[in-house]
């Protein structure tokens, strides 16, 4: 009885999961598509995709039995093969019912999720959108009578080549013929090879067998293709070794780009049997009956077009890949964690055998193994970082699709330009950062980026630029949110601090410009008075920068008015496991995550001076304000006094503290444990760690600590102290 | 590991230990007594995870007072309090026969500093006075007063040789603030 069900539960997993890649993809592809649109040259093979993907996902939604998921990929599919056969124009309306389908898809699959069961979602309304954009037409016909193409060519294509010559020549693409002899031995290696040359220059559009003089090893075969590169260019990607490209003449006697130089086609009977033994693209029937596609009934006729170039329309994904539940990795790692208090252990029976003689041979045996163990321990636990880390993309991605929503509801022209989505991170950290990317994303869109108009008045350009970029700085990932719209005007923005009880009026002269912007994090601010359903919907940035602490980054804002806005969070690499500097205040131990740490450095107590009641040191040029940890945790001291001191100068973004601590203990890898629920209002720790040796030492949230010095609560208590 | 661990066994189910209008005179309550500051103490049995020596105790800077501070007990962390100074009594050095107990209080395993563990108690009905019963200002903690007899419930020889009374607390409010 649970046997069978938590085969199904599986089962529905696998689906799901897989599903879930999929829409994602499509999402993926269908952004490039938008931004391919609107620069006037969508990919067409990107459309394939599409179209392959949706084709896929019928098929696997048929078989698991979640037939809303598959009548949707259905009609989407019917779609989707006229938009790849030119029935249909790819326009922005088309666009916005195809994301439309990806946000149908996640939510059929969400409900999927959450109640086990494919639930009724009223999907009427979209069926009436896809069929209206359905219905809105292709392109007129372009005429290929100004080309001097031969009508034999002409009869033997299909209509997705046909589709797409008429396109190239109605775009302006001129066309060329490259003639080449293959060996039928090497010819699927020696297409593919072209294929790979021509994709960034050209289209192929089809390729025939030439009737020329041909005998039994070798064949001549014609390919038409488009391209605005010149001849001589074509001529060295794809020529040399007898094969010869020459543009296809104009019969009105326009030039084409590259002059044309007259010349005859030369005739390629249809063949339709030869045809398919030389064209490899279009797959042969024996591998499709190895992985049959899901459905074969309502397949549409010219299904093979769909899989030129591409992989095989398969039900399953041939990975080598599983998905894991992310609470088992961190069971690993408090195992791991475990692991290495018993090789400490370990390592302190060793030396007490290693201080009877009669059994150094023993012990240095048992030493040797025990480094064995250390060695593999760490490797493990590298291995199981190594697992929990997931590229930004997955964020990334989605983000995408609300730039194109927001930007689209507000009427604003905005092209996204994303760099570094591969950098990784912790799972947990990405999952984390969804909700508050997202909000800085339509904040910046709302806010930041102006209407069209009000950007050419300025003398901008009309479409506004929203960048998107992450990078890996030392044991941080930094992702920067940087839009070129309005900015911010520091008089405006402390105005409105002031009447929304932010700050008082008075406290102006005290405040830097940085301060200043930093008051759209604090509690309470909104610039705008009316609340829009965009920006005004869900958190401020007060919690935006919550939840950033929370996972141990920082976020800063700086912004030029007219110019624009960029707002930069820098967070850890990692939460589960972290390096950390041990230090020793007043005889307790404490540790401070190594992210946060600059460097480390003796305290030089002659060169404090103190600024308004706090202590600071020169570093390098800039002012670096001193906190003591004794004083800022009041521990009181357990021993003497000690001679020295140290600074650990602690960054994170543009702010820097000084924590003076007693003594340096080193580094050590640690996992980070949370405190339990009745300390959970005890503020400046992010939880406990366990240190071997039944140590167990506080991690110091290093960004809350600095906020807090910063914010000047320890002034007070430092002002006391002599140094 | 040389903790002492004594495992919680549930004789009788929570609901039925709570049964005060039983009739027979049945066991209804089985606690685990303890002393603080020469008071004796008493837990529910069934909310009581684990005895330890105590550990080194990692004090937490900002936290209220009551709390000793934190220990790892297997990987978990857990906050330890002192019952002295949340019963608000004289603060005394933790001396050899001083125990932490690990205690359930429904949200999370906490750990109790006290001064001596004395034994596991099995009472019946009519060696328990409720708090509703006794009236007046008893705090929210303090379920009741328990009586052993000199009797074959007790095994503890220093228990059967007086005649003793323990305050039986409950951990939820006690430790819940």
């Amino acid at each position: 009885m649970a046997g069978s069900d938590d085969r199904k539960d599986d089962v529905r997993d696998e689906f799901l999961a897989e599903a879930q890649e999929i829409v994602e993809s499509l999402s993926r592809d269908l952004l490039v598509l938008d931004q391919g649109q609107k620069e006037g040259h969508p990919d067409p093979d990107l459309v394939n995709e599409v179209f392959r993907g949706v084709h896929t996902l019928k098929g696997i939604a048929g078989m698991f039995g979640y037939h809303q998921v598959g009548a949707v990929a259905h009609a989407l599919e019917d779609l989707l093969d006229d938009l790849r056969l030119g029935r249909v124009e790819l326009t922005q309306d088309v666009l916005d019912v195809l994301f439309e389908g990806v946000e149908n898809f996640q939510r059929l699959l969400g409900e999927a999720k959450g109640a086990g069961e494919s639930a009724d979602v009223d999907l009427s309304d979209y069926a009436q959108s896809i069929e209206r954009v359905s219905a809105g037409g292709g392109r007129k016909e372009t005429s290929l009578e100004s080309y001097d193409l031969d009508p034999g060519v002409l009869a033997v294509l299909t209509e997705y080549e046909e589709h797409r010559l008429r396109t190239n020549v109605e775009q302006g693409v001129p066309l060329f013929r490259l003639v080449v002899r293959l060996s039928l031995a090497s010819i699927d290696t020696a297409l593919e090879s072209l294929k790979t040359r021509a994709k960034p220059l050209a289209e192929i559009i089809t390729y025939l067998p030439s009737m020329g003089e041909s005998d039994g090893d070798a064949i001549d075969l014609e390919v038409l293709f488009a391209s605005r590169a010149s001849a001589e260019r074509l001529e060295e990607v794809l020529g040399g070794d007898g094969a010869r490209v020459e543009p296809v003449p104009r019969k009105d006697g326009h030039a084409t780009v590259p002059p044309p130089e007259r010349a005859t086609v030369t005739s390629a009977p249809p063949a339709p049997t030869v045809a398919h033994v030389v064209a490899p693209p279009r797959p042969p029937p024996v591998p499709k009956t190895s992985a049959p596609p899901p459905i074969s009934h309502d397949e549409p006729e010219d299904d093979e077009e769909a899989e030129i170039g591409g992989d095989q329309l398969s039900v399953r994904s041939v990975t080598n890949t599983v998905r894991v539940d992310i609470r088992k990795l961190d069971h690993l790692m408090n195992v791991v964690g475990e692991l290495a208090i018993v090789r400490s252990a370990v390592a302190r029976i060793t030396d007490r055998i290693r201080a009877r003689p009669e059994l150094r041979q023993l012990a240095l045996e048992l030493h040797r193994v025990n480094r064995g163990f250390e060695r593999h321990l760490g490797e493990l636990q590298d291995g199981i970082l190594d697992v929990r880390m997931v590229p930004l993309r997955q964020v990334f991605d989605r983000l995408a699709r609300v730039v194109r929503q927001v930007a689209r509801e507000h009427e604003k022209e905005i092209r996204l330009a994303v760099t570094g989505a591969e950098t990784e991170v912790d799972k947990l950290i990405v999952e984390e950062l969804s909700d508050p990317l997202m909000h800085i994303i339509r904040n910046a869109i709302d806010h930041g980026v102006e209407k069209p108009k009000v950007r050419e008045l300025a003398g901008k350009p009309s479409t506004g630029t929203l960048a998107l970029n992450a990078y890996q700085k030392g044991n941080h990932v930094v992702i920067e949110v940087e839009d070129d719209g309005a900015g911010m005007s520091e008089d405006k923005l402390f105005e409105t601090a002031v009447r929304r009880g932010v700050v008082t009026e008075d406290s102006r002269a005290d405040m830097t410009r940085q301060e200043i912007f930093n008051l759209i994090f604090q509690p309470g601010f909104t610039t705008r008075s009316s609340i829009t359903d965009i920006s005004g919907r869900g958190m401020g940035m007060d919690v935006v920068k919550t939840n950033i602490n929370r996972l141990g980054g920082i976020v800063d804002v700086q912004s030029e008015h007219g110019i624009g806005t960029k707002l930069t969070i820098t967070l850890p690499v990692t939460l589960a496991i972290i390096r950390a500097l041990v230090v020793e205040v007043s005889g307790r131990v404490f540790c401070i995550p190594l992210t946060a740490v600059q460097e480390a450095l003796l305290l030089d107590a002659r060169a404090i001076r103190t600024v308004e009641g706090r202590e600071v040191l020169t570093l390098r040029g800039g002012t670096l304000p001193l906190c003591r940890l004794s004083s800022l945790f009041a521990l009181a001291p357990r021993r003497e006094r000690p001679s020295k001191r140290y600074v650990v100068v602690t960054s994170l973004g543009q702010k820097r503290v000084g924590f003076v601590v007693d003594g340096l203990q080193g580094q050590q890898d640690i996992v980070i444990k949370a405190l339990g629920r009745s300390l959970s209002r005890v503020r400046g720790f992010a939880g406990a760690t366990d240190l071997g040796d039944q140590r167990v030492a506080l991690v110091v949230d290093a960004p809350a600590l600095m906020e807090e010095v910063l914010g000047g609560a320890d002034r007070v208590l430092t002002a006391g102290e002599v140094s | 590991m040389s903790d002492e661990i004594v495992r919680a066994k549930t004789v009788l189910p929570a609901a039925v230990a709570h049964q005060v209008g039983s009739a027979e005179p049945e066991i209804v309550y089985e606690v685990l007594a303890f002393v603080i500051a020469q008071e004796r103490y008493a837990l529910p049995l069934a909310s009581v995870r684990e005895i330890l020596k105590v550990p080194s105790i990692t004090e937490v800077p900002r936290a209220p007072r009551d709390v000793l501070g934190i220990i790892s007990v297997r990987g978990r962390i857990i906050t330890v309090v002192d019952l002295r100074r949340r019963l608000r009594m004289a603060e005394a050095a933790i001396d050899k026969g001083a125990r932490v107990l690990l205690v359930d209080d429904g949200r999370e395993l906490l750990g109790l500093l006290v001064d001596r563990v004395l034994s596991v108690y099995r009472l019946r009905q009519d060696e328990v006075e409720l708090a509703a019963v006794m009236g007046g200002d008893t705090a929210d903690y303090v379920t009741g007063i328990g009586r052993p007899k000199a009797s074959k419930g007790t095994r503890d020889a220093e228990a059967r040789t007086q005649e003793e009374m323990l305050i039986l607390l409950d951990p939820g409010p006690l430790l819940r603030r």
